[in-house]
């Protein structure tokens, strides 16, 4: 297994072990120790794969963990912890790409400069996104079903419209 | 872009599981993956405008010899954060040291400069087509690839080995001095014969027994003259000429056979032509030096086998390709059917050496042993013997190759005075 440089290396982990201690411990503030067990696993397991170069790991731990904030939302006082596990599984599964993308690279030009770069740009998306998400959970509206709806189908129509034309972009 | 979909495939399933279950904090959960994918956009990279140059540190050489390539990727757009170029490698082309491939992060005007080294795996020309560039901002979402032209071109010639100088007598020479009997009088160094003495032959060419004997006439030696010669060197690349087992091609030995006998016979300063005769007809024209050397191992590079219903048999060699009476050798592992149109090109007055390399011990060498193989194998050798017997009788020169022995050891062996007399009393050499 090729060596990563240090800093991805050290970071890599500490957000895996972040985004599973903050999961972890929103599901143990609400006694759900059974679910801490699975979290505690998935973290390790996590962990395992980045060390032994497994691609698949990241992806598919990234979706575990979403679902799991996600099923852990209703729950307080967890909804910060939530909310803090995704973001910290976002960071871990990107740094994991990083990572390998440094890896497979060959030849490097300047790891150094690009690994601080990369850290500044993930350190600015995590804290807006840690940030707007803490504000939407605080904020209370009430909603009609018809407009949910309406809102729903703008969303998805918007969200499809928008990936089709970075699609196009991309080739 | 996979990841891209990943994480939109994340937002859909949490607004419409938030929809579904009008719980609002799910869409809370969402909000840091919108930002991602914002975020994203915003520092999307624009389309790449990068220029290549590719230098190669040589543009021919062996198989197996390492060549340097220096690529450098020169940035003409506005900042890219992070670029990975890598190079495509033909197929055939190996990489030696080095690395193709390299990340960096280009500001306007910046290069990237990679430098590594190739081989050729096997013979032939390999084009360089272009780099890949992939382009993307520093989340890795929006990844755009673009194809640089960086053009260039490896010829890997075929090995070539230094042969002893060989014996060939053509009917008909150039009019430079070379090193192949003329079969004329003149200067040189074997004797040729005598004739009556004629003003300005140097004394010492005088030859005072037959002189002594007619007393009113003075006779001199004359020597034969030494010329170069026109040699057509005629490599079959006929498809069912080549045995191909476990990797290893009969038509890949005679291509070396080839290009050390075109080496050879350029080194003597003869004038070479080659007709690669197969699918088509590839026709190297006739030429001298390091410059000739360079067209025919250039041809022997690209040389493939073929098939072709007009060219199946020898019958359609173009001997307007090569002067009359001039020295043509066949490289050709021969064919039942060959022998007629061989016989015809020696009446049309050719000197005409046939190389061939022995298939019948290239493909037993290659197979497992058992009696049914030992029996194929003697009445296919008692067939080819009988082939190159009747080769011998119309005069034409032949070497029979075992591709396992040295070519050098097995052309001068057949082409030795000793060989020729083996021949002639009826014992193989």
């Amino acid at each position: 297994m090729n060596e990563t440089p240090s800093p991805t290396a050290k970071a890599l982990p500490a957000s895996i072990v972040l985004a599973t201690g903050a999961l972890g411990l929103g599901y143990g503030l609400n006694g759900s120790w059974s679910i801490v067990i699975v979290i505690a696993a998935l973290g390790v397991l996590w962990l395992v794969g980045q060390w032994l170069g497994w691609g698949w790991t990241a992806s598919v731990e990234l979706v575990c963990f979403v679902i799991i904030a996600a099923v852990g939302l209703g729950m307080r006082p967890g909804d910060g912890w939530m909310l803090a596990g995704a973001v910290g599984a976002l960071s871990a599964w990107d740094l994991h790409h990083f990572a390998q993308r440094l890896r497979g690279s060959g030849q490097v030009e300047g790891t150094r400069a690009l690994e601080r770069r990369h850290f500044q740009r993930l350190l600015v998306v995590d804290s807006t996104g840690l940030l707007l998400g803490a504000v939407a959970l605080g904020a209370r509206t009430e909603l009609g079903f018809g407009i949910a709806l309406l809102l729903g189908v703008l969303a998805v129509l918007g969200l499809t419209r928008a990936t089709r034309f970075l699609r196009q972009q991309s080739d | 872009m996979r990841r891209l979909l990943l994480l939109v495939m994340l937002v859909y399933v949490l607004f419409l599981w938030g929809l579904g279950t009008l719980n609002g904090a799910l869409l809370a959960l969402a909000v840091p993956l919108i930002v991602w994918v914002g975020a994203a956009l915003v520092w999307g990279s624009e389309k790449p405008k990068l220029r290549v140059s590719r230098t190669l540190g040589t543009n021919r050489a062996p198989k197996g010899t390492p060549v340097a390539v220096k690529l450098s990727v020169a940035n003409e757009g506005p900042l890219l954060e992070e670029v990975l170029v890598e190079d495509m490698l033909p197929r055939g082309i190996e990489l030696v040291a080095g690395e193709s491939r390299a990340l960096a992060s280009l500001g306007p005007g910046e290069t990237v400069d990679l430098e590594y080294t190739v081989a050729g795996k096997q013979r032939g020309v390999f084009a360089f087509r272009g780099v890949e560039a992939t382009t993307g901002d520093y989340l890795g979402l929006f990844p755009r690839r673009a194809s640089l032209p960086a053009s260039a071109q490896l010829t890997v010639a075929p090995e070539t080995l230094k042969l002893r100088r060989l014996a060939i007598h053509p009917l008909r020479t150039r009019a430079t001095a070379g090193p192949i009997p003329a079969r004329r009088g003149g200067s040189g160094v074997d004797f040729f014969g005598i004739r009556e003495y004629q003003p300005g032959d140097p004394l010492r060419w005088v030859n005072w027994r037959v002189s002594a004997r007619h007393p009113r006439t003075l006779y001199t030696n004359e020597f034969e003259q030494e010329r170069i010669a026109d040699v057509g060197l005629i490599l079959d690349a006929r498809r069912r000429t080549d045995i191909r087992l476990n990797g290893n091609a009969l038509f890949e030995n005679a291509v070396r056979a080839t290009a050390s006998l075109a080496e050879t016979f350029l080194g003597d300063g003869n004038r070479v032509g080659l007709l690669v005769y197969g699918g088509f007809l590839d026709w190297t024209f006739p030429g001298y030096g390091k410059v000739q050397r360079e067209r025919i191992l250039q041809a022997l590079a690209k040389a493939e086998t073929g098939d072709s219903l007009v060219f199946d048999s020898l019958d359609y060699i173009p001997t307007r390709f090569f002067p009359a009476k001039s020295q043509l050798v066949l490289i050709s592992a021969l064919c039942p059917d060959d022998p007629p149109m061989l016989i015809r090109l020696r009446a049309h007055g050719y000197q005409l050496m046939v190389v061939s390399p022995d298939p019948i011990s290239f493909e037993a060498r290659l197979l497992k042993p058992d009696e049914a193989v030992d029996l194929a194998v003697r009445i296919a050798r008692l067939e080819r013997a009988m082939l190159l017997r009747q080769l011998r009788r119309a005069g034409i020169q032949v070497v029979d190759w075992q591709v396992d022995k040295p070519f050098d050891q097995a052309i001068h062996t057949s082409l030795s005075r000793a060989a020729h007399w083996f021949r002639t009393i009826g014992v193989a050499p």
